[in-house]
């Protein structure tokens, strides 16, 4: 403890700044140069507004070279471009030709004149010299024209290349002005964290921005300043590298690729074609149990029993609706197709669950598991459906079945994710507790997990049933059936009318179905 | 209290981490203390060559502070941790040698534990919970329910067989868990700081209730807790855990009458003695004193600082202690507020 009489009480203003520790702090970041650096930040510490008063004669010079010598290379990229604007406006200005476009049109068309002027001369009959004649004078008219705005854009290349220069100015001065203002904010990120924050002057920054500069600034005032540039510059030499590396007439590199890969798809589906068409039995059964379920029974039955479902589940409120949405499909005939979309959209959801609950309890219990699980995850969650609808078709051939499992891609992360989710959200106090009390494997899975889980679980489920319902339009890109061939068809025609018709009914299908689940999932939170 | 001991722990280690046997042989060949496995081998070392015995009926506190290797400890004796050296022994059995599915049944019917996170299944109700170790042994259900009926009414909490855990206060789920440690009618109760997330009345309530309720039942116990007042309350005896070592095993007298260490010496300058140090600790051979014992009062050697405090109060003379009947020693005056103020030397 210090004695109370060390201690002094200091008003505010009467606080000296302690300089020597803040100056070794700041040589110690700048490196070289630092005796500058200490005096110009200094200068910024003191003052209370914004105007600069330091001006870095260097920064200004070097211009974007300084700013990548003291690795600020935010700075440094802004003001290499508006140098190289500046610079391509000097160049303009200076070597390029702004006329060049209208001086060649004039020429053409001085030559279309003379051209006519020559077929009038050599014509016979009077009507034909009379026409050519007047025609010739016209084109000779605008190709004075011409002549005249070329000579005027030639005036201008002088104003052209004084903003080039006035532009160049004005940045080196912004950069002057600013570059300390800059380098002390670097400075200040450096002291909260001195590992991740470059500091001082390094060789390496300084050739990597001199390189820099010099690749790209040439190249592009090369480019917009001299009038018929290099081929090469404009577009990318595909082509040529392709004769190189195949060699001569023997296609591109991207006909060779494709080709590989087809042949490599073809082999494939040739080599598992069993073990493919099994897959697609096993969905096929799925999807005519469901189908003979939806559209075997009498329609009466069906809709009696999905209305007292909604009712029982989800309250009178979503019972009506549901009738009335049933009543729409019935009315405007689509029925049976909305019948077949409800039997789709169902096989895919049990596929999801029955594969994606049991995946991700497994992903829930092992996070390497999950690490390595979890780039196929995005993956099927991002990659447009287009793209994976190709090599369906390959595999699993054209109808329902495909596209039910291109709905599965899609469908199923969700699931599996809410599901690892809340496998890990278990309490491990309540699991120990469980172990102590000699549950099994198999028991705590049962009594403690999978129960404590299930909520998460449950939101799993009505996301990948809604992800699924979205999947309706496009898997009929591939023959499938239901709601999504009809809006297809529609859409194939431009058929205004047929087309929103059918997009209300599985709009409806789709609000029932989640208030129907949403319903059920309240029922079950009311327990607890 | 009979003599067979229920649990034996005999020079337990446990290291955690990847490395732990090599750190294990290294401190047994190299001696190595607990800074430098964690430099060289990257483990921690949770309890270190822990041994203590636990006859049938007794008690048994383990206190230290967080971290001092406690709950490590007592998670050996139904391995719940597996130990990296050392045997532990319930019932004459070793546990690390018995097969899972004998383990399994070991946990269920011998011991039940309270925690101190409750650990209630919050989606099952109260009988449930209960009737949980009952149901993994496959018990039929009303079987269950009139035991679970039982040990419900031990714990007071007749009437809340129906409600979910999170109806319950805090007090009402921590004895839910007693209930459940009970309802298989385990030989050992193993007791993982149960009270120390309550609030202070409701702890002692529970304390009291605990300690009479083990005694009826006669239950093997032990008890963990980083608090001294409740170690001293509850147990019949108590060691004190320091960095993973046992720094003393005694009875509560012994402990706050003879601390083994600076480090128990600190912990026990708080306790209040009275009630704890009992005459024959602080009395004087009878020959020491010179003047006559006429009329000086008489108390029992087992008789606590709180009541000879009493029969002093009205007298100059010193309080003559007994054994059965024959005089066998005195405690003047300083002897006794020397007592009171823990046992410090003349």
């Amino acid at each position: 403890m210090t004695d109370a009489t060390d201690l002094k009480v200091t008003a505010a203003s009467d606080i000296e700044v302690d300089r020597e520790a803040l100056d070794a702090s700041i040589r110690k970041f700048t490196g070289p140069n630092g005796d500058y650096y200490v005096r110009a930040l200094h200068k910024i510490h003191d003052v209370t507004g914004f105007v600069p008063r330091t001006f870095n004669i260097w920064a200004a010079v070097l211009g974007p070279i300084w700013a990548a010598s003291r690795a600020i290379w935010g700075m440094f990229w802004a003001f290499l471009i508006l140098e190289i604007i500046a610079w391509v406006q000097i160049g303009r200005g200076a070597w390029g030709n702004p006329g060049a476009d209208m001086a060649e049109r004039a020429a053409r068309q001085q030559e279309r004149a003379q051209e006519l002027m020559q077929r009038a001369n050599e014509a016979t009959e009077q009507a034909d010299i009379d026409g050519f004649t007047k025609l010739a004078e016209n084109i000779q008219k605008a190709a004075d024209s011409s002549f005249e705005k070329a000579e005027a854009a030639q005036a201008e290349a002088l104003g052209i290349m004084l903003t080039g220069l006035v532009l160049l100015t004005v940045f080196k001065l912004i950069q002057g002005l600013y570059a300390d203002q800059v380098y002390e904010k670097q400075y200040s990120r450096w002291r909260i964290d001195p590992e991740a924050t470059e500091s001082g002057r390094s060789t390496r920054n300084i050739v990597m921005g001199v390189v820099l500069t010099l690749l790209i600034g040439p190249l592009i005032v090369y480019k917009f300043t001299v009038n018929a540039s290099l081929a090469l510059l404009d577009a990318f030499p595909e082509q040529e590298v392709s004769a190189m590396i195949m060699g001569e007439g023997a296609g591109t590199i991207f006909s060779n690729l494709a080709s590989w890969m087809e042949a490599r798809i073809d082999a494939a589906a040739a080599a598992g074609g069993d073990v493919f068409d099994g897959i697609v039995a096993g969905v096929r059964g799925v999807l005519d149990a469901l189908t003979l379920a939806l559209n075997g029974s009498p329609w009466p039955v069906v809709m009696l029993v999905i209305v007292v479902t909604a009712w029982r589940v989800a309250g009178p409120r979503v019972a009506i609706f549901t009738s009335a949405a049933l009543a729409y499909t019935a009315l405007l005939g689509y029925w049976a197709v909305a019948m077949e979309t409800v039997a789709l959209v169902g096989a895919a959801v049990i596929l999801c669950v029955v594969i994606g609950i049991p995946l991700g309890i497994w992903f829930g219990k092992s996070r390497r598991a999950y690490n390595m699980a979890e780039p196929v995850l995005d993956l099927m969650q991002t990659l447009p459906a287009f793209v994976y609808l190709i090599p369906i078709i390959a595999f699993f051939g054209t109808g329902n079945p495909p596209g039910i499992l291109a709905t599965i891609i899609f469908g199923m992360p969700p699931v599996i994710r809410l599901t690892a989710l809340g496998m890990r959200g278990v309490p491990d106090s309540i699991k120990e507790a469980a172990v102590a009390f000699g549950a099994s494997k198999w028991q705590l899975l049962k009594d403690v997990e999978t129960p404590l889980a299930l909520p998460s679980i449950m939101t799993g489920v009505n996301q990948t049933i809604l992800m699924c319902l979205s999947m309706v339009v496009i898997i009929s890109l591939i023959g499938g059936g239901g709601l999504g061939k009809e809006i297809l068809e529609a859409l194939q025609y431009a058929a205004k009318g047929p087309g929103l018709l059918g997009g209300f009914a599985i709009l409806f299908l789709a609000m029932v179905m989640d208030r129907i689940v949403q319903g059920a999932f309240r029922r079950e939170g009311r327990k607890d | 209290m009979s003599e067979e001991t229920v649990i034996r722990v005999k020079d337990v280690w446990k290291i955690f981490g990847a490395r732990a046997r090599d750190a294990m042989r290294a401190v047994k060949d190299e001696g190595l203390g607990k800074p430098e496995v964690l430099e060289r081998f990257g483990c921690v070392v949770g309890v270190q060559g822990a041994s203590f015995e636990v006859p049938r009926g007794e008690i048994f506190c383990i206190m230290g502070l967080s971290g001092s290797g406690k709950s490590t400890l007592v998670r050996h004796v139904n391995r719940l941790i597996e130990p990296t050296a050392g045997t532990i022994e319930i019932l004459g059995r070793d546990v690390s040698a018995i097969s899972e599915n004998e383990l399994r049944r070991i946990r269920a019917q011998q011991i039940g534990m309270v925690f101190q996170h409750i650990a209630l299944m919050p989606h099952r109700s109260v009988h449930d919970n209960v009737a949980y170790p009952l149901e993994i042994r496959k018990v039929s259900k009303s079987k269950r329910w009139a035991i679970s009926d039982h040990a419900l009414g031990l714990v007071d909490l007749t009437g809340y067989e129906d409600r979910l855990p999170t109806e319950l206060s805090g007090g009402m789920q921590q004895r839910v868990g007693i209930a459940r440690a009970l309802a298989s009618d385990p030989e050992i109760l193993l007791m993982d700081e149960p009270f120390s997330a309550l609030d202070p009345l409701i702890r002692l309530q529970l304390q009291d209730q605990f300690k009479s309720l083990v005694a009826q039942l006669k239950k093997t116990t032990l008890f963990i807790t980083h608090d001294l007042d409740e170690a001293i309350r509850i147990g019949h005896r108590i060691a004190i855990m320091k960095d993973g070592v046992i720094v003393q095993i005694g009875t509560p007298e012994d402990i706050v009458m003879n601390p083994a260490d600076d480090y128990v010496r600190e912990f026990v300058q708080g306790i209040s003695k009275l009630k704890l140090v009992k005459a024959h600790s602080i009395m004087e051979p009878l020959d020491s004193h010179k003047g006559s014992l006429d009329g000086a009062p008489r108390a029992d050697e087992g008789a606590d600082l709180d009541q000879l405090i009493d029969l002093s109060v009205d007298t100059d003379q010193p309080v003559v202690i007994t054994e059965g009947g024959t005089d066998v020693g005195v405690v003047t005056k300083p002897r006794l507020l020397r007592g009171i103020q823990g046992g410090k030397d003349d």
